[in-house]
């Protein structure tokens, strides 16, 4: 059932210092569209304030509610239809803080008041400073303040709660309920006693834990020190034992007795012994004495056969060295024959090739002069050519141009043309008979025929024939004259007399440069290269080694020729020959090294043999000029007699003395002192040590350790048993925790599919075909479309509004189904929504205020102004 | 005619390290007045001669005030004690026995050496001290080379089991069953076992003056023992125990089936001197196991000196209604339906969950009781 606000009334609060009242509200649809800062978000909070601020409240956001600086009372009447019930009620803040609700039932003031609005609107009360909207129950989430509906949020607990309420029978599970309040808390407050919040173990745990190892460690520490003790009676036990033993030892006489006997046997024992001795002493000198006699015998013997032995050995030695000795001679006389012939062979060898190579020096002094004649004679050669090839080159020089021949033709030829056309006009004049006397043109004339071609004058004698050619020849004389001319200059310039002329020395000079070739060639072969004198080929390469030839020639060489070849042959004899002496010599002087060799050897063994004949004969004469030597084979007969006699004392006293040996008996006599002795010390130790085991058993004994290790073991399995109960429980209420939790995952899940499919409904419009996902707090996690599922916190700011507006409408709906009463009032909505969804949005506010009254709030006039019932705060004011 | 009183195995000086300490200090406590009681019983029967067949002390290096409290309360009674080595307590040099005699108290004779001692002119005490713990020959055999000059009486004392009585292969100190008829004795006074018996009409043991642990239903005991001749010895026991050890082993069905066995076995004792090991099977509702435990926690271990409960085979199963109260608790009920599949599935885990559902089900009960 919808929640319907009819009329608001303010006076002193906040903007409205002035008394304002606002009606008209309609069941549906409500828009009031004022501009900023017209009061609109206070009329909102004036109605938060009304129905959940208490009214004897001095917090925050109480004292807000007063204009600043006035102490005064700020005052909201409502009146609303709720449950289908008219309702009023009037608050008034801080100064005579009052409220008073009527209803069907007749009035309230309050507490009384407080707690009906409370009941009927299923709030709680809000305890908060600044205003808790979790608190305000359904209407905490539907009365939608400035900016609040930009993030999607869960809705609070009391909304969840309803939520849920609503959805238990549908769903068929009971989630929370009072026995879950009531029941976890205790769990948790157990669990706590035994485990962390992160499922370490703690408290009774722990104690248990500390406690059952404190009591181990105290358990062991007593059991080892009784075990201590224990050790110290056995040991004692055992001392006593021994003590026991040793002092029957002790007070036993046989070894007194029989040490006694051992003294009397000492005695004649070591009588015995002395005698023994002496007869030992009296042996050992005779067979010393026998031994010395049979020594000098002996020695006498050995020195004798060495003189035999060294003379033999001395003629032995000498008689294979002599026969070595003429073999030796003969190879030092071979060796030194040998050695002379080598050197002969040496010098006769020097001298050969001495007289070879000065033979070959000359030699070639003559070959050199002979060529340096023949460079001689080449030069003047040489000279001749040259001065021909110089000529011949300046000829070749000369040779005139083919155009110029030609030139010269053409002009030879204008000339002759001339000529013709000269003669062609001239008087033909013969000449016959004598002529003397007869002068042409004041010349002899001749006989023959002659052209005249201008005016002449033939005078013979004082006559004169003047013959006058006709005139245009004239022309043509003059044509020939330039022609000649011409041709006289041409030929001038290059210097010839005629074309004839000129032709003829072209083929001279064509003669000339053939010419050249040759010359060239002969001065090559007259210059080649010379390597004895080193000279190299060409003309220049010859000059300059004539230019450097001193006086012509390198003096005068003799003429005696040297016969180097038979020179050449007598030093390879001598070669041949030297090499022959050096065999010779090699092969003498390994004949005497190895000769040498040999009797070397001889010689040093010879030497020995000399030495050894020597000492051996002047030993031999030491020996026999002893004097004992005389009677020595019978001195050495007595002796031996003398010796055995004394063996027979010797056996004799052996014989008595072994019969009582000292030795033993004073070590059997040692013996029972030892034993003795060491008996007592025992006896002293053993009487210490039992003294320091009495003292330690009497010290630790009075101190109960048996008693103390007993109840310390006791203790300690009583511990363990603790623990392991102690560690049963813990184990429990670990489980029965989980358990819970899981519980309440799992039921938490089960609600959150109903919800989901009532705000699919509205989600659907905005974003067809979109899957909405909500979280255990039922508040809207995620949007999936098209299989994707996004973030409701990545979606854009205008998308998150919107959704915001449209689970809370979801949420509304359902509170409405459990009868709850809800309103929709949404300051300042849908501010990032774009056209087309502002449209869709304002279509689906529409459509919900056919089932609960709808009141937006905003400045937007376009946005909303064909909407609903237009209320005004304006007019009033 | 001679009249003796016979006990043994006081273990002074026992530690009961598993109890709580009051109850502690209560047990220790009851066994040296066990002494005070012995003296009296001695006293009131006019005997002279009172013998304690072994195990005087509980260990062989008990505290000095345990010595101490013991030979104090022994002086302040006119008869001679003659205190025989058992294998708690054997005999050895600079051992207990020394600190013993070093306290100087004449009535008290301690009988560290087989030696026979004669209590009046022609009667013999033959005592068998043992020397160590472990004695594997019989000690009572030297009885039979033991000179007794015009015996009238011979009274044998020993410490250690009869040889039939265990079937386990090779007992210690054990003691010829025909003992005292092999050694003409008139009367073998024996100690070790705790409860008191007759071998044969010549042969006892006294059992402990108060009993020390949950074995035999009985208080402890001691024996007026009268010889006369030839005549069948008399002998009667007196109580001298205040401590009850009890053992009940109960196969319950439901709660009030436990209330009325509760009932019952108060009204037979006295529950302050009442020290009960209890042992509970059955299978009973989850309230009814509730309601059981609650008693026990919330009346029985307070009214008994003291209660140990093994309650492992009494299995709380829920009923249907139980259950069906759970379940409309929503999230309660879907944990304890959790529980349930674990409790099914059996094992060491079974084990906790079925513990955790009976926590759960106390909680919930608490919470509906308070709500």
């Amino acid at each position: 059932m919808s929640l319907r606000i009819r009329r608001i009334a303010l006076s002193i609060f906040r903007k409205y210092r002035d008394p304002f009242v606002l009606d008209g509200l309609t069941d549906g649809l409500n828009v009031i569209i004022e501009p900023n800062e017209t009061g609109k978000s206070t009329l909102l909070e004036a109605m938060r304030a009304a129905f959940f601020i208490r009214h004897n409240t001095a917090n925050r956001l109480a004292r807000s509610y007063a204009p600043y600086g006035e102490a005064v009372a700020p005052q909201i009447d409502i009146g609303f239809e709720a449950k289908g019930e008219e309702w009023a009620v009037s608050k008034r803040f801080l100064k005579s803080a009052s409220v008073e609700v009527r209803g069907p039932k007749g009035r309230a003031q309050g507490e009384d008041a407080e707690a009906q609005l409370q009941a009927l609107l299923g709030a709680r009360r809000d305890t908060s400073q600044g205003g808790d909207v979790a608190a305000h129950g359904a209407l905490g989430l539907l009365w939608v303040g400035q900016g609040q509906a930009l993030e999607v949020t869960a809705p609070g607990e009391i909304v969840r709660d309803s939520v849920r309420a609503t959805l238990e029978a549908e769903v068929g599970t009971i989630m929370g309920g009072a026995a879950y309040q009531r029941v976890r808390p205790r769990i948790d407050s157990q669990f706590a006693e035994y485990w962390t919040n992160s499922g370490r173990p703690t408290g009774r745990q722990l104690a248990a834990r500390d406690e059952h190892d404190a009591t181990q460690r105290t358990s062991s520490e007593a059991m080892s020190r009784l075990a201590a003790l224990e050790q110290g009676f056995s040991e004692l036990e055992a001392a006593r034992a021994r003590l026991k033993v040793l002092n029957r030892d002790l007070a036993d006489t046989t070894d007194a007795d029989q040490r006694r006997a051992l003294a009397g046997q000492l005695d004649v024992a070591r009588s015995a012994a002395q005698l023994l001795e002496t007869r030992r002493a009296e042996q050992r000198r005779l067979i010393d004495r026998v031994g010395a006699l049979e020594d000098l015998a002996s020695r006498l013997a050995t020195v004798r056969k060495a003189v035999g032995d060294t003379a033999t050995a001395l003629n032995k030695a000498r008689e294979s060295r002599s026969s070595l000795v003429g073999e030796l001679a003969a190879a030092q006389e071979r060796a030194a024959t040998a050695r002379d012939l080598l050197v002969s062979a040496r010098d006769n060898r020097r001298n050969a090739h001495a007289a070879l190579g000065a033979a070959r020096t000359r030699a070639a002094e003559r070959e050199r002069w002979v060529a340096i004649g023949e460079a001689q004679r080449r030069h003047a050669e040489l000279v001749v050519l040259e001065a021909e090839y110089d000529a011949t080159r300046q000829l070749a020089t000369a040779v005139i141009p083919t155009t110029v021949i030609k030139a010269l033709e053409e002009r030879q030829r204008a000339v002759d043309k001339a000529r013709a056309a000269v003669d062609a006009g001239a008087t033909r004049l013969e000449i016959a008979g004598d002529v003397s006397g007869l002068t042409i043109d004041g010349a002899a004339a001749e006989r023959g025929d002659q052209m005249l071609s201008r005016e002449t004058r033939i005078r013979l004698g004082n006559a004169e024939l003047i013959i006058r050619p006709p005139l245009g020849l004239q022309g043509a004389e003059t044509v020939l004259a330039n022609a000649i001319d011409d041709l006289n200059a041409g030929l001038a310039e290059h210097g010839v007399e005629s074309v004839a002329a000129a032709r003829v020395r072209n083929e001279a000079v064509r003669d000339a440069v053939a010419n050249l070739r040759t010359l060239e060639a002969r001065i090559g072969g007259i210059t080649p290269a010379v390597p004895l004198l080193a000279i190299e080929a060409g003309a220049s390469a010859l000059k300059l080694f004539l230019a450097g030839l001193q006086g012509g020639a390198e003096g005068e060489v003799s003429d005696e020729s040297t016969d180097v070849e038979a020179l050449t042959v007598a030093a390879g004899g001598a070669d041949t020959a030297l090499a022959r002496a050096e065999g010779v010599d090699a092969v003498a002087s390994e004949q005497l090294r190895e000769m040498d060799a040999r009797n070397a050897p001889l010689m040093v063994q010879e030497a020995g043999a000399e030495r050894d004949a020597l000492n051996a004969a002047a030993q031999l004469a030491t020996l026999e000029a002893k004097p004992e030597l005389a009677s020595l084979e019978d001195t050495l007969r007595a002796a031996r007699q003398q010796e055995a006699a004394a063996m027979v004392n010797l056996q004799d006293a052996e014989r008595a003395a072994t019969a009582l040996d000292v030795v033993t008996i004073e070590r059997q006599i040692g013996l029972l002192d030892k034993r003795v002795e060491v008996a007592r010390t025992q006896r002293a130790d053993l009487e210490k040590a039992i003294a320091g085991l009495e003292a330690r058993i009497e010290a630790e004994g009075g101190k109960g350790l048996a008693d103390r290790a007993a109840v310390a073991r006791e203790e300690a399995e009583a511990a363990a048993a603790n623990l392991a109960r102690v560690t049963q429980a813990a184990e429990t209420l670990k489980l029965l925790r989980d358990t819970l939790e899981s519980a309440c995952a799992e039921t938490s899940r089960t609600f959150v599919g109903p919800v989901a499919r009532r705000a699919r409904r509205h989600i659907e419009r905005l974003l067809p075909g979109s899957e909405p996902s909500f979280g255990d707090d039922l508040g809207l996690a995620a949007i999936a479309r098209g299989g994707l599922g996004e973030n409701c916190a990545d979606l854009s700011k205008g998308t998150q509004e919107q959704l915001a507006v449209l689970t809370r409408l979801a949420f509304a709906d359902m509170l409405l189904e459990q009868g709850v009463p809800v309103s929709l009032i949404l300051d300042d909505p849908l501010v990032y929504s774009d056209d087309s969804r502002l449209d869709l949005m304002t279509e689906i506010l529409t459509e919900a205020a056919t089932r609960m009254q709808v009141i937006l709030l905003t400045c937007r006039d376009r946005a909303f102004r064909h909407l609903g019932n237009r209320v005004s705060l304006t007019n009033d004011l | 005619m001679l009249r003796l009183v016979h006990t043994a195995d006081w273990q002074l000086g026992k530690p009961y390290g598993r109890f709580d300490s009051d109850v502690r200090a209560a047990l220790s406590e009851a066994r040296f007045d066990a002494i005070d009681a012995i003296g009296k019983a001695a006293a009131e029967h006019d005997v002279a001669h009172v013998l304690v067949a072994g195990d005087v002390f509980d260990t062989e290096g008990p505290e000095d005030r345990v010595i101490v409290q013991a030979v104090s309360r022994m002086q302040r009674y006119a008869c001679t004690w003659w205190l025989l080595p058992g294998n708690h307590d054997f005999a050895r040099n600079s051992g207990l026995w020394d600190r013993v005699r070093a306290k100087g108290a004449t009535n008290i004779r301690i009988l560290t050496e087989p030696v026979p001692c004669e209590l009046a002119p022609g009667q013999w005490l033959l005592p068998a001290p043992l020397t160590h713990r472990h004695n594997l020959d019989d000690p009572t055999g030297l009885f039979d080379t033991m000179e007794t000059p015009g015996a009238s009486l011979r009274v044998g004392l020993a410490h250690g089991s009869i040889r039939d009585f265990s079937s386990r292969g090779e007992a210690q100190n054990q003691i010829a069953p025909d003992r005292a008829q092999r050694s003409s004795l008139d009367y073998l006074a024996l100690g070790d076992w705790h409860g008191t018996l007759r071998v044969d009409v010549r042969t006892w043991y006294s059992g402990t003056p108060e009993t020390d642990r949950f074995q035999r239903d009985e208080p402890g005991y001691a024996l007026l023992v009268t010889l006369e001749g030839t005549v069948e010895p008399s002998v009667s026991p007196i109580r001298t125990g205040r401590f009850q050890w009890l053992t009940r082993s109960w196969t319950v069905v439901d709660a009030e089936g436990f209330a009325a066995e509760c009932d019952r076995l108060l009204a037979q004792v006295e529950p302050s001197a009442t020290l009960l090991q209890l042992y509970l099977s059955g299978i009973v509702s989850l309230s009814d196991k509730i309601a059981i435990l609650s008693r026990l926690d919330n009346d029985l271990r307070h009214r008994l000196r003291h209660l140990a409960v093994t309650a492992d085979d009494l299995v709380g199963r829920p009923s249907e209604q139980d259950l069906a109260d759970l379940r409309v608790e929503g999230m309660i009920g879907t944990a304890a339906a959790k529980l349930m599949t674990l409790i099914e599935a059996g094992g060491s885990g079974g084990d906790t969950a079925r513990r955790a559902l009976e926590r759960l089900f106390v909680e919930h009960q608490r919470g509906q009781d308070a709500a």
